[in-house]
């Protein structure tokens, strides 16, 4: 069965469906790791991407009630829930001036109250600080929020962002896109249509986009895998996404506690199945903050390239119980990726090389094996 | 200055003298540095690389792998060796158990295939002794495999004498090649050759004097001494000695005795560049559960793919656990004391006597525990500590009884490192302090403190340690008594590949000699506050390929662990498809590693959800590693 598909990706030929659902069931994950790698190595060879970027929460108060949410608080006022002020989101920014993000990254709860303003000047505060910050700001859930509750097109809302300094969007509040489940997690925030439609239009504008699936809760392997194609049309259509992010469920303290959390054998054949049927989009993620940087470090010979970044502040996973660090040094990333026995690439948002990392230094013996069977192994390691 | 001559190692026995004895002398001196010493440790000083050739028995290079030999020289037989004997007082188609002299591999090697070829492929059961015990057992259906002086002292003293020398002859109708001059490709030129021919030249014409010496310090006949250096022994290599070797090689590995080997001489290296067996031939072989040397090893290290090594790991676990379950136990590591006098430098456990945070258990703080482990469903307790310079053997012996007859669990107790200091604090034998512990409750030995076995490594990270031999002494005469053990590895401090591979064939050498070694872990160094080293090579993917190095070489070793308190549940649960087919213990509590920093906790529910979604069924085991519950 998987030699079938095996002849396939030797080929280079695109997965059906079916064979998506048959990799997500075969037994030996390593195996199926393995194709993802061959594809993966095809892509980008030892090449393993990761920016400096940092996080940022600006509001937990969320209109949308979703059930594996533990970061949300709905209404503000409830206990717990906070609305950065622009200028101590700003602060945060500043604050890091000695060595700064190239990226900020921003999510945010569904906040009914807020000015669209507010989302301009926070934008345009960070670009007053540093021009050439890249601003990866707010999901396609907040965007089409943004829609409804300040009447404007996603063209009208994603362009007055572009000009506050909004430079691409990041992949979140994709979940599941299937209606079995997305009516069950998250039935009160954008659908996949329209999930899918403002990445369109995004694209449509030259913005660039990442997308995610959060998976391992009530979901079946055929959910994963129609997501994974509802995905892989809209690239065929537009180009624009950039990276896939599988996201792992993480019960603690949200609407689905009772579920176990996906394991990390999950994790990797996750990364490796989108690695196999994404064939049109170039970069998979192995988001450390989701899979721990140790079965990142694995994910990134199962068919990911590219680690995410420094992230600083993470809070979203934090609240549903990652026992992750909060951020990670450009050394630690460097040493990481070394140790998985790849080349480190620090990037920026759109993949545009920063600087080039060693590999890790080789035994002499082991570079003098290296050198005569990289022709014909898929990889060789120290 | 340092000596720039090459480092000679050869085998310091009489038969050997005729080939080294010349090396002292001019011209060879001047190049060539020798060092005599036993067999195997011959042995070791050429694969821990301390020396660039020896005068070697072929067991171990063939386990070593990849050597190459000097065409010319050998220690070997056209016949009657009379040094290599099986004797016994009945025929050897009528003896059930043979005492062997387990320093001599080779010899071993080729009394079992012999045996197996007369028998019909029955085998006497083998034992080890010392050579004087051995004689000493001799009776009815239990003979003995005698090597060197001993077995020419003992000449014509028993009615039934197989030489194997001559029983090789024929069988083969060729000679046999016993030892010769191994090393490394390329460390040689064709003038080191030739001195060692030369040396052997100048040895051949002294060897009535040598016989001679050797008689005054031993006692043995003159003339009998003179006969074995002249006509027993040969000191030619051939193409009939290279035949007679090959042919050992093959009969060995087809046996799985001993690993593929291929006999290639230094010259013939300056003529053609070496075949090298391919990478996937290799993890083919691998996968097929073959036996590997340590060169093999270390090409699959340098070479192989994460997904080659975990594939062909997977297919070693598949073919000696088929029924896909993986097992875990719920039992306690209890570390009764902090205090230690080693001072190891990857260690930031320990404290120094009189210490503010020094301490010792309690018997109250330990019943609470223990009585935690019995509310649990735990089944044994896990006991080690540091080397407590006050607590005497008596204490050890008070707190096994104590424990075992208040709460009944297994006692998987004591260290080789803490039996040894038991040892010599108490000035008694390791097998008195096992035999005493045992006799207060000790059911198995924890194979901890292993770190590396091979002594540079030793004597920088963990130097006031026992030796590698210690280390190894202590299981064998614990795996001797019938006590069981695990083995286990710490790498990632100032160890190279070669040295994570030589560790892992000593281990299965032990395992060869007496099966006592239940299962295997391996972990990396926890590097972190209170530690004194600097991190070497690590990391998740590491540790991946090297358990899975470790399932594919250890052969003989029933079960390979998957350290998840070192690696986090994550990493452990997909190390099980790396290999591993045991998920070590549940945990209450760790205090050594997780002073370095490192906590992860798992309870039992989670283990068993982790097992079954890497694709495997659950059980509790203990420490045999019997099920306690049906897979699920």
């Amino acid at each position: 069965m998987l030699d079938a598909i095996r002849s396939k990706v030797d080929r280079g030929e695109r997965l059906s469906p079916e064979d998506g659902i048959a990799l997500f069931q075969h037994p030996d994950v390593v195996a199926v790791g393995q194709l993802a790698n061959q594809v993966r190595e095809r892509l980008h060879g030892d090449r393993t991407y990761f920016n400096r970027n940092m996080r940022l929460e600006v509001t937990n108060v969320c209109v949308a009630s979703c059930l594996f949410c533990s970061f949300a608080k709905l209404e503000e006022g409830s206990p717990g829930a906070h609305t950065m002020r622009a200028e101590d989101a700003w602060a945060e920014l500043e604050a890091r001036m000695d060595d700064p993000p190239s990226e900020i990254h921003i999510v945010n709860g569904l906040h009914p109250g807020l000015p669209f303003s507010y989302y301009e000047e926070l934008l345009s505060g960070f670009k007053r600080i540093k021009p050439d910050v890249h601003m990866k700001c707010f999901t396609a859930v907040e965007i089409h929020f943004f829609s409804k509750l300040y009447g404007m097109s996603y063209r009208e809302v994603l362009e007055r962002l572009r000009r506050a300094g909004l430079d691409s969007l990041p992949g979140g509040g994709a979940e599941i896109f299937h209606p079995e489940v997305r009516t069950r997690i998250s039935h009160d925030k954008a659908t996949a249509d329209e999930y899918l439609e403002v990445h369109r239009v995004a694209h449509g504008l030259g913005i660039r986009t990442n997308a995610t699936m959060l998976y391992g809760h009530i979901e079946t392997f055929e959910h994963r895998v129609d997501h994974l194609m509802r995905l892989r049309a809209l690239q065929d259509e537009t180009r624009g996404l950039q990276a896939f992010i599988p996201l792992a469920f993480h019960p603690d303290g949200n609407g689905m506690r009772n579920l176990p959390a996906p394991t990390a054998v999950d994790a990797l054949r996750t990364v490796a199945v989108s690695r196999l049927l994404l064939d049109n989009v170039p970069h998979i993620k192995a988001y450390w903050v989701s899979m721990t940087p140790e079965v990142a470090q694995i994910a990134l010979r199962f068919g990911a390239d590219d680690l995410d970044g420094t992230i600083v502040h993470e809070t979203i996973y934090r609240a549903a119980g990652s026992r992750s660090p909060g951020a990670l040094s450009v050394e630690q990333l460097v040493r990481l990726v070394q140790e998985a026995g790849r080349m480190p690439v620090e990037r920026d948002t759109l993949y545009n090389v920063v600087r080039e990392h060693p590999r890790a230094s080789l035994p002499e013996a082991a570079l003098r094996v290296r050198e005569r069977k990289a022709s014909k192994h898929l990889e060789v390691l120290s | 200055m340092s000596d720039a001559r090459l480092r000679v190692a050869a085998v310091g026995y009489l038969n050997a003298r005729p080939l080294y004895e010349g090396l002292d002398r001019e011209p060879a001196s001047a190049r060539m540095r020798l060092d005599c010493a036993a067999p195997s440790e011959v042995a070791r000083r050429i694969a821990e690389d301390e020396a660039d050739i020896a005068l070697m028995p072929v067991a171990a290079a063939a386990t070593i792998g990849d050597l190459r030999i000097v065409r010319g020289c050998a220690i070997g037989t056209r016949g009657a060796v009379r040094s290599v004997v099986i004797v016994a007082e009945r025929p050897v188609e009528e003896l059930e158990e043979i005492a062997v002299d387990l320093s001599s591999r080779t010899s071993v090697v080729l009394a079992r295939l012999l045996l197996r070829a007369r028998l019909g492929g029955r085998e006497p059961k083998l034992f080890g002794a010392s050579p004087r015990d051995a004689l000493a057992r001799i009776g009815g259906p239990r003979g003995a495999l005698i090597i060197g002086d001993p077995a020419l002292e003992v000449e014509g003293r028993f009615p039934h004498v197989l030489d194997l020398g001559l029983a090789w002859r024929e069988w083969t109708g060729l000679p046999f090649v016993f030892a010769a001059w191994c090393g490394r490709p390329g460390v040689l030129t064709a003038e080191d050759e030739r001195l060692l021919e030369r040396a052997k030249i100048d040895g051949l014409a002294r060897r009535h004097a040598i016989a001679a010496e050797h008689a005054a310090r031993t006692g043995l006949p003159e003339a009998s001494l003179r006969a074995y250096l002249d006509e027993a022994l040969r000191y030619d290599l051939g193409d009939d000695e290279r035949r007679g070797l090959e042919r050992f090689y093959d009969e060995a590995a087809r046996a799985g005795l001993l690993p593929p080997a291929r006999v290639r001489f230094y010259d013939e290296d300056r003529r053609s560049a070496a075949p090298v067996p391919s990478l996937d031939g290799l993890l083919a072989r691998a996968a097929e559960g073959e036996r590997l040397s340590a060169s093999e090893g270390e090409r699959l290290g340098a070479g192989a793919s994460l997904f080659d090594l975990g594939l062909a790991a997977d297919a070693v676990r598949r073919r000696k656990h088929p029924e896909q379950v993986v097992t875990y136990i719920v039992d306690r590591n209890i570390n009764y004391t902090n205090v230690c006098t080693t001072s190891c430098r990857f260690c930031a456990f320990y404290r120094p006597l009189g210490h503010a945070e020094a301490y010792v258990l309690s018997r109250e703080q330990l019943a609470k525990k223990l009585q935690e482990v019995v509310d649990a469903g735990g089944v044994q307790i896990l006991l080690q500590g540091g080397l407590h310079p006050e607590l005497r053997i008596e204490w050890y012996e008070d707190l096994l009884r104590w424990m075992k007859s208040e709460f009944r669990l297994g006692l998987h107790a004591l260290s080789p490192e803490e039996i040894l200091h038991i040892a010599r604090l108490e000035h008694l034998s390791v097998q008195r302090v096992l035999e005493r512990l045992r006799a207060a409750g000790l059911d198995s030995v924890p194979g901890g403190g292993a770190e590396i076995l091979v002594d540079r490594v030793r004597r920088t990270i963990a130097k006031a340690k026992c030796t590698s031999d210690e280390w190894l002494g202590v299981m064998r005469v614990a795996h001797h008594m019938g006590l069981r053990s695990s083995a286990t590895m710490m790498y990632g401090t100032v160890d190279t590949p070669r040295d994570r591979i030589n560790h892992l064939v000593k281990i299965r050498e032990l395992q060869d000699e007496t099966g006592g070694f239940t299962a295997f872990f391996c972990w990396d160094f926890q590097h972190e506050r209170g530690t004194r080293i600097e991190p070497g090579e690590n990391g998740t993917v590491l540790y991946l390929r090297q358990q899975a190095l470790a399932r594919i070489l250890l052969d003989n070793v029933d079960h390979v662990g998957a350290s998840w308190v070192t690696q986090g549940p994550e990493v452990g649960q997909v190390a099980l498809r790396f290999g591993a087919d045991d998920f070590g213990s549940v945990m209450f509590e760790e205090n050594v590693v997780s002073s370095a920093g490192t906590t992860f906790c798992m309870n039992a529910d989670a283990m068993e959800t982790r097992i079954r979604a890497a694709g495997f069924k659950a059980t509790r085991r203990n420490v045999l590693y019997e099920w306690l519950t049906p897979p699920a």
